[in-house]
């Protein structure tokens, strides 16, 4: 083991340790606990760990790099996947926050007084967090195989064993404080690096108000390259696609489920728009960041490296060509490296930066620390959610209603056991790019749950019918262009990535057509969505709103 | 318990969503908007902190627009509950109360 290795595991071990000794203090005692962290997180840390819960391997790892290889067209990620928290602070989470159950499923059930909905809602739950999963898995995977020199399997089989252990065993409770810590360490891992790239490029150490620079200075190297300027908009797709992919983000964002559980865990509907703001202010640090990661490493790859001889490349080279994610041909024969001879996979180009600008070891072990955070943050929060609709919306409401607090967190606990297990033997061998499946989980999420949550908390008159019929209709509409543009079949240009615009649509006019064609809810359901429209001291009662004053205590 | 006139309810309701149509409304125009106009506004060779104003709206401005909005949603309301005489420790106990099953 080299140098660099031994300081990366160090870091990872210990920021490890601090995550098992957090959730070990927090255990969960009761049900409440477990998977609502008794309703107690101040929003400004409820905001900091929704930020550790949403930040996955994904936006870590991939998201600089998808960035700076696609150019403007990969801005729709970055857009995409903040505007989301518009969608659910406004629209759903202060809602479902007064309606006042544990799971998204339970609240479909409830709301529509439908069994069979919440069945449907379960089992989708589990289906997206499952595919989302995975993911995370593979990314730790890959980390720890490339810093151990392990084959990655090994390294999903380490991470899927520290996962599994905090979730079981801390619950809501201790997911939300280890993903606190964690966001802190993904945040600083994440920026440390472009401060430095700032202060090595433009000597000014503030990222974000010196890369719009470097853009230009890009965009002109493009030019003498005869290349597409780096900031032209749709040259990689076109514009349709690009809108699509945006809308699909955003409605995901704020319908899978694990993110709109967070909001569940805070006391009131005030405390769910102060979480959704500081959510937000924590998530938005790393992806303002990104487009800077991306620039900065562009430009330190076009100037530095390109155009150095073949046979006398820099050190940090080699292991990537080895990990076969580098790739370079001297095609031309001249003996020196060309831009267009050198192929970079998008997943390296967080991991690898700090090394080809030379930022030091601790540097580079701490971006690997964070990286890793990124993945069992997002990780434990789908873990939790996992468990949540199995043990809770599917054994203890549908099976066993009769189940004491003590069994139902032991079946929770299981569940969590069971999913790492099965999550982790998937990852050993993922079904596709790791990218595609996670753009496939937030089509699901939307085009299932975003008209449905909705329009079930903004319009009375939806019922059950409605609501089964558009879950249905928006997953197999989703599914069905998934496969349909996987076989080259696409309508006006949009590929797979961008489904959930015709799965948000299906779902939508479904709602709406079939709950107008069968009969209203009851008047108790009726009543208890018009009384989301106020605080909780109103409430809403026989066609009056009350104010709870203290006057009859 | 005190009867809250019909109209200061439907008040109450009609601020809170007036406000998330604006907000929603800004939101969409920095984000689609910019996007839906994003080829013409290359063109036109625009600069927002040194860097092309189409490119600087996706990498910057929308986000940073958006937690303006979600910040002020949260001051905007809080004010709005204070006028209407809502009192946020006693949502917390009937929050806390109400939803422990």
């Amino acid at each position: 083991m080299d140098q660099q290795s031994l300081v990366s595991l160090i870091l990872i071990l210990i920021t490890f340790a601090l995550y098992i000794g957090i959730s070990v203090y927090n255990r969960a005692k009761v049900t409440s606990d477990f998977y609502v962290a008794s309703r107690g997180i101040p929003p400004f840390w409820n905001g900091m760990a929704i930020g550790g819960d949403w930040m996955s391997a994904a936006s870590f790892i991939g998201m600089a790099g998808t960035v700076m290889v696609l150019g403007y067209d990969g801005l729709a990620y970055i857009m995409g996947w903040t505007g989301g928290y518009l969608l659910l602070t406004f629209l759903l989470a202060p809602q479902l926050r007064k309606y006042g159950r544990f799971t998204v499923p339970e609240f479909i059930g409830d709301r529509f007084d439908s069994n069979p909905a919440r069945l449907i809602a379960a089992i989708a739950t589990i289906i997206i967090s499952f595919t989302y999963i995975i993911g995370q898995l593979s990314g730790s995977g890959v980390v720890i195989g490339r810093l151990l020199n392990l084959p990655a399997s090994t390294g999903v089989m380490i991470g899927v064993v520290v996962i599994a252990i905090y979730a079981s065993l801390g619950g809501m409770k201790g997911v939300t404080w280890t993903q606190v810590a964690q966001y802190m360490i993904l945040i600083t891992a994440y920026i440390i690096p472009i401060v430095f790239l700032s202060l090595q490029i433009s000597g000014n150490p503030l990222p974000w108000l010196t890369y719009g620079n470097v853009v230009n200075e890009l965009g002109a190297l493009d030019r003498e390259l005869g290349l597409s300027e780096y900031f032209a908009p749709f040259e990689e797709g076109n514009k349709a696609q690009f809108l699509a992919l945006l809308f699909t983000l955003m409605v995901g964002t704020a319908a899978l489920p694990h993110v709109i559980v967070r909001f569940y865990t805070v006391t009131t509907m005030k405390a769910a728009r102060w979480s959704g703001a500081w959510a937000l202010l924590f998530i938005a640090l790393l992806y303002l960041s990104a487009p800077a990661y991306a620039a900065f490493s562009r430009f330190v790859i076009m100037t530095e490296v390109v155009g150095s001889p073949i046979d006398n490349l820099p050190g940090w080279t080699e292991a990537w060509l080895n990990t076969g994610l580098l790739e370079i041909a001297d095609s031309n024969g001249d003996g020196v490296l060309q831009w267009e001879e050198l192929v970079i996979h998008q997943d390296i180009v967080v991991m690898a930066t700090p090394e080809i600008a030379n930022l030091g070891m601790f540097v580079v072990g701490l971006v690997a620390a964070g990286a890793m955070a990124a993945a069992l943050s997002t990780a434990g929060g789908l873990l939790i959610t996992i468990s949540s609709s199995f043990a809770h919306d599917i054994y203890y409401r549908l099976m066993r209603p009769d189940a004491t607090d003590g069994r139902r967190l032991q079946a929770g606990r299981i569940a969590i056991v069971l999913s790492t297990i099965a999550a982790g033997l998937v990852a050993l061998d993922p079904p596709g790019v790791i990218t595609q499946i996670i753009a496939w989980a937030f089509a699901l999420a939307g085009g299932t749950f975003f008209p449905v949550l909705f329009l079930g908390v903004w319009w009375k008159r939806m019922n059950k019918q409605g609501a089964m019929a558009g879950m249905l209709g928006g997953l197999s509409v989703t599914l069905g262009y998934i496969f349909l543009s996987m076989a080259g079949i696409t309508f006006f240009g949009i590929q797979d990535t961008g489904a959930g615009v015709f799965g948000v649509t299906a779902n939508l006019i479904l709602v709406i057509v079939v709950s107008l064609m069968t009969p209203p809810p009851e008047q108790r359901l009726q009543d208890e969505v018009t009384d989301l429209r106020y605080p909780e001291q109103m409430t809403y009662k026989d066609g009056q709103v009350w104010m709870n004053d203290n006057s009859d205590k | 318990m005190k009867k809250v006139d019909k109209k200061v309810a439907d008040q109450y309701f009609k601020i809170r969503t007036t406000m998330i149509i604006i907000f929603l409304a800004i939101g969409f125009s920095v984000s689609f908007g910019v996007a839906a106009f994003a080829d013409v506004i290359h063109e036109t060779g625009a600069t927002i902190m040194g860097m092309p104003a189409h490119y600087y709206m996706g990498a910057q401005g929308a986000v940073v627009t958006f937690v303006i909005l979600l910040f002020l949603n949260a001051i905007i309301s809080d004010r709005v509950d204070k006028k209407f005489g809502i009192d946020d420790k006693q949502n917390e106990q009937i929050s806390g109360s109400g939803s422990g099953h």
